[in-house]
């Protein structure tokens, strides 16, 4: 259960703060109990500081009450006729009518719930009906009209100590044992947002038997990624260039906000034109984004912010009414599922842009030529060699080990191979030994392989499969005492540093 | 032992470098006065920058030339502090046994301007001491400062039949044969980056059989970036997120660059021009986006992004309405 509803107030006394509007509310509430109508109640005030838990606890003095809030829709008709409805079946045995609660009127959109003000303003006219309503935001354009004709109440932020004092009454109830500091880091990251607080507590607190300020840095991080699909959604469903603007305003770099919208784009909307536009406005953001980066004037961000944000809202034709699941960009989910692969991919151009003096990047760029070099197995041993890389590092290349090198004086070779092995410290000398081992084969080969054509080829396969066979244990040790050297020596390299040539 | 043979045939001296006369006339004078400015060498891939600045410093420093010799990679070393404290501990100690000493600095035009202002403190305290050459694919990216502390030499592709001499002479000492029309076809694809050329020769060659004009293709064709053609027919079918998927796919995983992604979407683009699979004003409309893009992906956009972008032209727009 979530502790925002098990400790939610069950009596007006009950309610943190704001005793003078909670007064306000009671009188109001009397006058309607004693038949006297009353101008409906606007509530204003920031999230978490008890809007809907007051309109709720006074809905139990009326007969029966009816709830929109922002996730319903509210055109002039529906407004109109849900109300209708409630005021044509007044209760036969309730005190009198029935509570109207209007979640959110700050958040009536535009074209979706059209006509919606002018509802809520004809019902206020009529002064039939009890209506409480709420919003955020004073200054709203939309609650305006309403202002004037309402009693209009204003709550305050919760006191950081009142929040923590109930926070405390909290963890003594669920028995959790708490640092002070804890919980007052908590109740002052809620900036007031007593909601929030308790939600926080929650996360880092449930089936546990005491938090520490350690337990403090998962909400954190959860807490900005709630943000920053809240700052999409509002992105993707609204065309209200204020609101947009204020709803991006988190703490993520502008390139991870870009991401997720970009993201999101074909989730929300649906035809063509407007995931094209869209995309336009995303792209042009990314062009500042990378203006900004090379010039270091980061005062370019604001046209990313402008064009991501307002640019992709406007690109669609009307908002969407349905609900889109939002994800998290795949392409983060991408890098890290494939950490391992693009480690190898960096490891491998590092070491091959060390010899052929390029870049990673440049390496990269190579790769595909050398996925097909890497194919006959000769090749693909000497290349290796020459790059220095061991069997994993291979396998960017090619799926199949390479194969070992074919040894035609048999036994002489073997014996070799095997001695050094027995002494692993001499790993230098080791290679040193088996690389003029294949020296010598190599020169064995090379009349032959220059008469080439396909007999080459075929030569070459069938004769180092039979090799392989013959000795495919040393060979297999051979190949992980190689891996080591390499190893080794990839460490001195890592300092991206490659004074050229000291071979 | 086989080695690569971008590496095998690199030039080792200032004379065996083809394609860029020009340029090589002066650095030799530099070499016959001993002294050299500090140097840029601009201009696309593959087209002789590291070679050359390897050549120089070898003719330049003489037998002691790998001790007086520093090669640095600006987009690999981490950050600008790093390159700092390498040409630092480089630089403090003169030089033995060679007038001067060397720093090649390779693609600069990887550095923010904050890094490349560190860079042009570092090439003024030391001008006593050491000669900077610089590197970059794109002089506009490089800040004034240090464009004006250097002689700037613009490399440029390399010529057709430079490339050809190049890849006949390889050729014939690898003993491998070939047809005139295979190494034509090289240069065509290779658009005048050697490297490329070398190492198309070189996988081609490693398939075992004569090179003909036909195995070329058949290497260029599994060299090309993977998918694009199913990526932009996704596309094309209104398939945008599978499309998005795929590219991400490529690009993440394969880790394709977006230069190689967009010149391959741009030949698909016209191949299905040539066989009339798309209209000819439809082909013209997504050219000129595609030129935008790559222009944009040069500049430094994110590649990634501005190609999924790109792909949102491809999705079909009038059944929608």
């Amino acid at each position: 259960m979530l502790w925002t509803e098990k400790y939610r107030p069950q009596k007006l006394d009950d309610v943190l703060g704001n005793k003078k509007a909670i007064e306000e509310i009671e009188k109001w509430v009397e006058s309607w109990e004693h038949g006297e109508p009353k101008k409906c109640i606007l509530l204003i005030g920031p999230p978490g500081t008890g809007k809907t838990t007051l309109a709720h606890l006074i809905a139990v003095f009326f007969s029966d009450h009816i709830e929109l809030n922002a996730s319903d829709k509210r055109s002039f008709d529906i407004i109109t006729n849900t109300i209708g409805e409630a005021s044509a079946s007044t209760s036969l045995f309730g005190k009198g009518k029935k509570l109207i609660i209007l979640d959110e009127v700050d958040g009536l959109h535009g074209n979706e719930d059209r006509g919606g003000i002018r509802a809520i303003n004809n019902i206020i006219k009529k002064g039939h009906h009890p209506m409480i309503m709420m919003a955020n935001d004073p200054y709203s354009k939309r609650i305006t009209s309403l202002k004037s004709k309402c009693q209009v109440i204003t709550l305050r932020k919760v006191h950081t100590n009142s929040i923590v004092a109930l926070l405390k009454r909290i963890c003594v109830k669920e028995g959790i044992q708490f640092e002070e500091h804890v919980l007052r880091t908590l109740g002052k990251r809620s900036n007031g947002d007593l909601r929030s607080a308790i939600n926080d507590l929650q996360v880092i607190a449930q089936g546990k038997n005491s938090i520490t300020s350690k337990d403090l840095e998962i909400i954190s991080e959860k807490d900005n990624i709630n943000n920053i699909f809240d700052s999409v959604r509002t992105v993707l469903k609204s065309k209200n260039p204020k609101r947009i603007k204020n709803a991006l305003r988190l703490e993520s770099e502008p390139g991870f906000i870009l991401e997720q919208i970009t993201e999101n784009i074909p989730r929300e909307y649906e035809k063509p034109e407007e995931i094209e536009k869209a995309y336009d406005m995303v792209a042009e953001a990314d062009m500042y984004l990378g203006r900004a980066f090379h010039t270091r004037h980061y005062g370019y961000w604001k046209y990313t912010y402008d064009l991501m944000g307002v640019g992709v809202a406007l690109a669609k034709d009307e908002t969407y009414k349905k609900f889109s699941r939002y994800a998290s960009s795949t392409f983060y989910s991408k890098l890290s599922r494939n950490r391992g692969k693009r480690d190898l991919r960096d490891r491998v151009a590092t070491k091959m842009g060390e010899k052929m003096h390029t870049s990673r990047k440049v390496a990269i760029e190579q790769f595909p030529y050398f996925e097909i070099m890497f194919e006959p197995e000769d090749l693909a041993r000497d290349l290796a060699d020459f790059f220095e890389l061991d069997d994993a590092e291979v396998k960017q290349f090619r799926k199949r080990k390479i194969k070992k090198r074919k040894t035609k004086k048999v036994s002489k070779s073997k014996t070799k191979v095997n001695r050094t092995n027995s002494s692993p410290t001499k790993v230098s000398r080791k290679t040193k030994l088996s690389s003029k081992v294949t020296k010598k084969v190599d020169k064995n080969d090379f009349p032959e392989d220059s008469k080439s054509g396909n007999e080459k080829g075929n030569n070459k396969d069938h004769s180092s499969k039979s090799s392989s066979k013959d000795n495919g244990g040393s060979g297999k040790s051979e190949m992980k005492n190689k891996g080591d050297s390499g190893k080794s020596e990839s460490k001195d390299n890592g300092k991206q540093v490659s004074l050229f040539s000291f071979k | 032992m086989n080695r690569p043979w971008v590496e095998k045939y690199r030039p080792q001296t200032l004379d065996e470098v083809v394609g860029q006369e020009h340029i090589l006339q002066r650095l030799k004078q530099y070499v016959n006065e001993e002294s050299m400015p500090n140097l840029m060498f601009t201009g696309p891939a593959g087209v002789g920058k590291t070679t050359t600045a390897i050549a120089l410093a070898k003719a330049m420093l003489g037998e002691y030339w790998k001790q007086n010799f520093l090669e640095l990679n600006a987009s690999d070393a981490r950050g600008i502090d790093t390159v700092r404290k390498d040409i630092k501990n480089f630089c403090r100690l003169k030089a033995v046994g060679a007038p001067f000493r060397i720093i090649f600095l390779d693609e600069v035009d990887n550095m923010t301007k904050d890094a490349q202002h560190a860079l042009r403190r570092e090439m003024e305290m030391y001008t006593k001491t050491s000669s900077f050459v610089l590197s970059c694919n794109y002089s506009s990216k490089i800040i004034d400062p240090i464009q004006s502390r250097c002689a700037i030499f613009r490399f440029t592709p390399i010529k057709g039949h430079h490339v050809i001499q190049r890849l006949e002479k390889i050729a014939k000492t690898e003993n491998i044969q070939y047809t005139a029309g295979a190494l034509e076809s090289i240069v065509y694809f290779a658009e005048g980056d050697l490297r490329r050329a070398v190492n198309i020769l070189q996988s081609t060659a490693s398939m075992g059989a004569e090179i003909t004009e036909e195995h070329v293709h058949d290497v260029v064709s599994k060299a090309k970036p993977k998918d694009v053609r199913r990526i932009v027919n996704m596309a094309l079918d209104g398939d945008f997120m599978g499309s998005r998927d795929l590219l991400r796919e490529v690009m993440v995983v394969q880790g394709t660059s977006g230069e190689d992604m967009i010149t391959q979407v741009y030949q698909e683009v016209s191949k299905m021009a040539m066989d009339d699979l798309i209209g000819s004003d439809e082909y013209i409309n997504l050219v000129e986006h595609i030129g935008e893009y790559d222009f944009r992906i040069r500049e430094g956009a994110n590649p990634r992004i501005q190609l999924e972008s790109l792909l949102t032209k491809f999705l079909p727009k009038e059944k929608a309405d």
